[in-house]
């Protein structure tokens, strides 16, 4: 799990360009899509996260709200993949 | 200096034939354009439907009557033929003099072929033909819409999403009355990539069945691809004989709200639609007919909806999305609508919305489209809405010329 949560944070600086942060700069219970919190991420980076999870887990979103949930934080994302990977 | 504005050329090709007069036919025969994909190569074959062109872009070069080893994108070629027929209708007239603007819209550019080029040549830098990538700029096809038509004058290009050609025509008229031309080529063209379906895929908002624009139970859009350019002229230059119709009224407006989104209350369509009635110098209750964005997406139509209610409280004029009929052709959109609009106002007919069976469920006051081909109407304005990504929305307002 720690691993998995380690791995995304690189993954996802690389997909969304996210070029001033560092991995430990991520906490892993942060919300991602807060606007205040310290990533701020918005709708367009939750496809980019979609199509993250597609590419590099094989697991297919099928609509945003569903994204919404997972993507609650790290940890959530990481507890998702665990639980759905082929 | 206020001159008033004249169409006198119409064209178009799209999933519904490759010129005005299949186009008709088809929309008077119910026959929608949108079909399982044929031509694109995409991994999305036998998933989602698509409202191609039907011909090969071999057959484009045949149409257009241009050697098959001329480096042309789809693009260009839809633009090309979409535009001679307008131009052929307007009396062919000689555009050497630098009087005649040619604007298109346009967002794919030459994707088409340039995202084939790209994926050769990262693996391999010595594959494929670099200058392909020369077709790349959405101005290319503009450049070759102008070259096709031997107009010498000035040559531009807008790419503003889903409203691009509707701002083609708006910068046409404007350029026209501040004297600046005599005529326009407008509108504008796009050709379906796999950047786009993919593009599309990955927002979530494609239908994978057929569209039903407005409709409650709506999924997404169609996406289709053609090209639709009308020929406009000022009244001081102008042949009267040759007038289809006047383009009286024009906005465009942003409600920075969203990059893919519309804002909820409508306000970007409200504010388009509300400028081209007052540069129309017409009052909402004339307008007889509205020609809805309507792609099927479950936020546009609502949207929309709210807006049209903001416009016209409760009496909403007859209207109907063509989006069942052509798909989504983005940057073409505006013209091809455009075209449509003109093509209602000289046979006075209005369109049907294909594929309507549910009001949406949001308005208390049931929005309902036309379901049927009306003939024998007596339209004399027509509001025609495109609006697109990044809240650029756009507005004309036609009307007959008797």
């Amino acid at each position: 799990m720690e691993e998995l949560i380690e791995k995304l944070k690189v993954q996802i600086i690389k997909q969304l360009n996210l070029e001033d942060v560092e991995p430990d700069e991520i906490d892993p219970n942060e919300m991602l899509f807060d606007e205040n919190g310290e990533l701020g991420l918005d709708s367009i980076d939750a496809l980019e996260l979609i199509v993250l999870l597609d590419k590099e887990y094989g697991i297919k979103i099928k609509n945003q709200e569903e994204g919404k949930q997972i993507f609650h934080s790290l940890t959530t994302m990481a507890e998702f993949i665990l639980q759905h990977q082929n | 200096m206020a001159k008033r504005i004249f169409i006198t050329g119409i064209g178009v090709i799209s999933a519904i034939g490759k010129n005005t007069t299949e186009a008709l036919e088809n929309i008077q025969s119910l026959s929608s354009g949108v079909a399982d994909i044929q031509h694109l190569k995409t991994v999305h074959k036998g998933k989602i439907p698509l409202c191609e062109v039907k011909y090969s872009n071999k057959e484009l070069y045949q149409l257009a009557g241009v050697d098959p080893s001329t480096p042309l994108t789809r693009t260009a070629l839809l633009g090309m033929l979409a535009a001679k027929e307008a131009w052929q209708q307007a009396g062919s007239p000689e555009l050497g003099d630098g009087k005649t603007g040619v604007f298109s819209g346009n967002t794919v550019g030459g994707m088409d072929k340039t995202e084939h080029f790209y994926a050769e040549f990262m693996a391999d830098a010595t594959a494929g033909d670099v200058r392909t990538m020369l077709t790349h700029e959405c101005a290319h096809s503009t450049e070759c819409i102008a070259n096709y038509l031997g107009a010498t004058g000035m040559v531009s290009t807008i790419s503003t999403a889903c409203s691009s050609s509707a701002n083609t025509i708006m910068l046409g008229a404007r350029m026209i009355k501040q004297g600046l031309l005599d005529r326009a080529i407008v509108g504008g063209v796009d050709a379906l990539a796999k950047f786009t379906v993919n593009g599309f895929n990955v927002l979530q908002i494609l239908d994978e069945q057929y569209c039903q624009p407005f409709d409650q139970n709506r999924r997404g859009l169609n996406l289709g691809e053609g090209a639709g350019f009308v020929v406009l002229e000022s009244e001081d230059t102008v042949d009267e004989a040759n007038i289809l119709a006047e383009l009286v009224g024009y906005a465009n407006s942003n409600d920075a709200y969203h990059q893919t989104a519309s804002s909820p209350d409508g306000t970007g369509a409200y504010l388009a639609m509300k400028g081209a009635l007052d540069v129309a110098g017409i009052a909402a209750d004339a307008v007889d007919y509205v020609n809805v964005h309507g792609t099927g997406t479950n936020n546009n139509d609502l949207s929309e909806g709210i807006a049209m209610q903001r416009i016209f409280g409760n009496n909403i004029p007859k209207f109907s999305s063509t989006k069942a009929f052509t798909g989504h052709t983005l940057g073409a959109a505006g013209g091809v609508e455009a075209v449509l609009s003109v093509l209602a106002l000289k046979h006075q007919i209005i369109y049907p919305n294909l594929r309507f069976e549910t009001p949406i469920a949001d308005f208390e006051t049931p929005l309902v489209p036309e379901t049927a081909l009306l003939e024998n109407q007596d339209l004399t304005y027509i509001l025609s809405n495109s609006f697109g990504f990044g809240g650029n929305t756009s507005s004309l307002v036609f009307k007959a010329y008797k």
